[in-house]
């Protein structure tokens, strides 16, 4: 019964999976997983490399000035970048290629390190996850939005990632290291800042969270412990555990159903056919022009999220409400921040997180600001315009024009003097990291575990920064 | 219910599995060298990768491919191929022996700093050219087995698409840095590899360039 309009050599084929083993079929949708993720990479890493180079050669066509021979040598020197960039791809990057001085941070999942690279002596700050934990507490969405920021962002106000891999039961994140410490350490010190001391913190806080969302991303867990001190006293923001960028695969239940869908047996077909020859299969199409696909995928990244994580003391009330919520969330956060800056502790505070909880949600009755602390009344002006109804909240443009923030050059704050230099004897000083309250315990050794759903939870992990030093 | 057909000719060269491809499009935007970049980076890095990818997908049928199945390293009707021992002698070897030494043999090319070196500084030996052709040679031979003894295998598991993008980009990757050797891939009249014809088949198709 061979069909009119085929070739002649088409050929039926009864696919069966009878006579393979258990481990068959995952690993060769792993394999095909690990396949359709290489040439989404490659064809990426295509057009960002043919971006580099166009750029830089468009600059020069412009530039009458510069002489020939000049940018001859300029754009050989972008191809040997190109080239230790391809190079750095084979090299295998491990725990080994790192030693710990100091652990200075611990988190839900894992802790962060004091490292220097032993062949190059440089000094990062590396941040290790369970993936156990992760895929038991279901956070890996969360942990691939937290790589990715880091890994999208050239910004000035996010904490820098070098290098992420992985080996059987971690994951690694290898960050620049900010020596002053946190903005949580240092409240704990000084109890509350003076309203030009809050005013820089503020104006920095509220750039950087500008340069998050432009990104596409929404913190939703912005707080002080995750307000980072680099060496000169400005802020970098760090922990995107929690924000949420809407890659189809942050979904955490992605991998899991692609092979469920190939494990749990014969699926029911529509038709015949479609157990037969048809196989499904997404192409990868190998244009250099995805611009469409770029836009798309930026859109879907802006959508609204739906689901409720988190210590709750920053958190914006519309988070606890499934319905939805979009990036004002941050600036509610920074509200609360400031609330505590001035004040000495943040606005919902209780006993338990459930009364925090009931606080926020009933913040017109509990947002009070005590009789014994003086604020400015554009300062109290300000927390209120920020811990409000979504609606009503200020959006970027209205908070830079508030007279709290009269006289803050937004183009130049990072530049300026910061109120508190941290002061450092040497590039691995830990003085402003409570490293006496924490273990200082080595790191556990690898366990070897090679389930494939693990494994494949975590593909598109492992990362390596375009630099151009020799990080 | 259709009958299976039985056909006359492999399976791979057979519609509509000889179409099938992740990859769509023109392979050369993969392929061809980077302005400005290092040859040598080029090519080694896209040897490592063919590698890695090659070795996934016959570790899916490795489980098929024994030494009583497979006990020569079959890559048409009348041909096995041969593998050069430490004395220069050619010896018959089972196909999942055979495979083993070859990707263990790349392995540790890989993993030699001499070979193919990953510090910064250290530079690609004047032998790299001749070391790539050889690792190039022995994965056109893993993949001719694949194709010739595991074909079947491979529609079973639904990987056809993947697994014909995969060579055909390693066909074009040969064509392009002159690794790939028609003998190798054609074979004899009196000892053909299967896989020559799927190369003539993809040509006509217009997935491969002449
Ligand atoms: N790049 C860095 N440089 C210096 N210190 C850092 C860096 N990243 C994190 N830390 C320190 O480690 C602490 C914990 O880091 P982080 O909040 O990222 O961990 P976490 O595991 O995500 O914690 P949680 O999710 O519970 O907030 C921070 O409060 C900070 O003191």
């Amino acid at each position: 019964s061979q069909p009119a309009n085929k070739p002649a050599d088409y050929v039926y084929f009864d696919r069966t999976t009878a006579g393979f083993s258990d481990q068959a079929l995952p690993r060769a949708k792993g394999a095909q997983l690990k396949l359709e993720h290489y040439y989404k990479v490659v064809v990426d890493a295509a057009v960002e490399r043919n971006a580099r180079r166009v750029e830089l050669e468009r600059r020069f066509q412009s530039d009458v000035l510069m002489p020939e021979e000049r940018k001859q040598r300029q754009l050989q020197q972008l191809g040997r970048k190109e080239s230790t960039y391809l190079r750095l791809r084979r090299t295998k990057l491990g725990l080994d290629d790192f030693r710990t001085v100091k652990v200075i941070g611990k988190g839900a999942f894992g802790e962060v390190r004091l490292v220097q690279k032993t062949d190059t002596g440089k000094i990062y700050a590396m941040k290790t996850l369970k993936k156990d934990e992760m895929l038991k507490k279901d956070q890996l969405a969360h942990v691939r939005a937290e790589r990715d920021v880091l890994a999208e962002s050239n910004s000035a106000w996010v904490v820098q990632l070098f290098y992420s891999f992985q080996d059987p039961s971690y994951l690694y994140l290898i960050m620049e290291f900010l020596p002053g410490g946190d903005l949580m350490t240092m409240l704990i010190k000084y109890d509350t800042f003076s309203e030009d001391v809050t005013r820089f913190y503020m104006a920095e806080c509220v750039l950087a969270i500008e340069a998050v969302h432009k990104l596409g991303f929404i913190h939703r867990d912005i707080k002080p412990d995750n307000i980072l001190i680099d060496k000169d006293g400005h802020i970098k923001l760090s922990d995107f555990g929690l924000s949420t960028g809407f890659h189809k695969q942050h979904d955490s239940n992605y991998y899991q159903r692609l092979l469920e869908s190939t494990t749990k047996g014969p699926q029911t077909p529509s038709s015949a056919q479609a157990t037969r020859n048809s196989v499904m299969v997404n192409s990868i199409n190998l244009t250099m022009s995805n611009k469409d696909q770029i836009a798309t995928w930026k859109a879907n990244r802006r959508k609204l999220a739906y689901s409720t994580v988190g210590t709750p003391d920053y958190i914006a009330p519309e988070i606890f409400q499934q319905r939805g919520y979009s990036n004002e969330c941050d600036w509610w956060s920074l509200g609360t921040i400031m609330f505590e800056s001035l004040v000495g502790y943040p606005p919902f505070c209780s006993e338990s997180t459930h009364e925090t909880y009931q606080k926020i949600m009933n913040w017109p009755q509990f947002l009070v600001f005590p009789d014994d602390v003086h604020l400015s009344e554009e300062a109290e002006d300000m927390v209120r315009r920020l811990i409000t109804n979504a609606e009503s909240r200020l959006n970027i443009e209205q908070i830079k024009q508030q007279t709290f923030f009269y006289g803050v050059d937004w183009d130049s704050i990072r530049s300026v003097d910061a109120p508190f230099v941290p002061r450092l004897r040497s590039i691995t000083d830990t003085s402003y990291f409570p490293t006496d309250e924490i273990e200082q315990a080595p790191e556990d050794a690898p366990q070897d575990s090679s389930e494939a759903s693990k494994d494949l939870a975590f593909l598109g992990y492992t990362f390596k920064r375009f630099t151009i030093s020799g990080h | 219910s259709p009958v299976v057909s039985s056909p006359s000719k492999p399976l791979y060269l057979c519609s509509p599995f000889v179409e099938a491809a992740l990859v769509k499009g023109s392979l050369k935007t993969i392929v061809l060298l980077p302005k400005y970049v290092d040859i040598m980076e080029w090519v080694a890095v896209n040897i490592f990768d063919f590698y890695t990818n090659l070795n996934e997908f016959y570790g899916c049928v490795a489980e098929c491919c024994t030494q009583s199945t497979c006990p020569t390293m079959s890559a048409g009707p009348t041909l096995n191929f041969t593998w050069i021992n430490q004395d220069r002698k050619s010896v018959n070897l089972a196909a999942p022996t055979y495979v083993d030494y070859v990707m263990t043999w790349v392995q540790n090319l890989l993993d030699d700093e001499n070979v193919f070196p990953t510090k910064s500084g250290q530079d690609f030996a004047p032998s790299f050219p001749s070391t790539v052709k050889h690792v190039y040679r022995q994965l056109l031979r893993v993949f001719a087995h694949l194709y010739h003894a595991h074909y079947p295998q491979i529609l079973h598991l639904r990987s056809e698409p993947h697994f014909n993008s995969l060579f055909a980009h390693f066909l074009a990757f040969g064509r392009e840095y002159e690794l790939l050797e028609m003998k190798d891939l054609k074979g004899s009249s009196s000892a053909p590899v299967g896989i020559g014809e799927l190369w003539s088949r993809w040509r006509d198709m217009g997935i491969l360039e002449g």
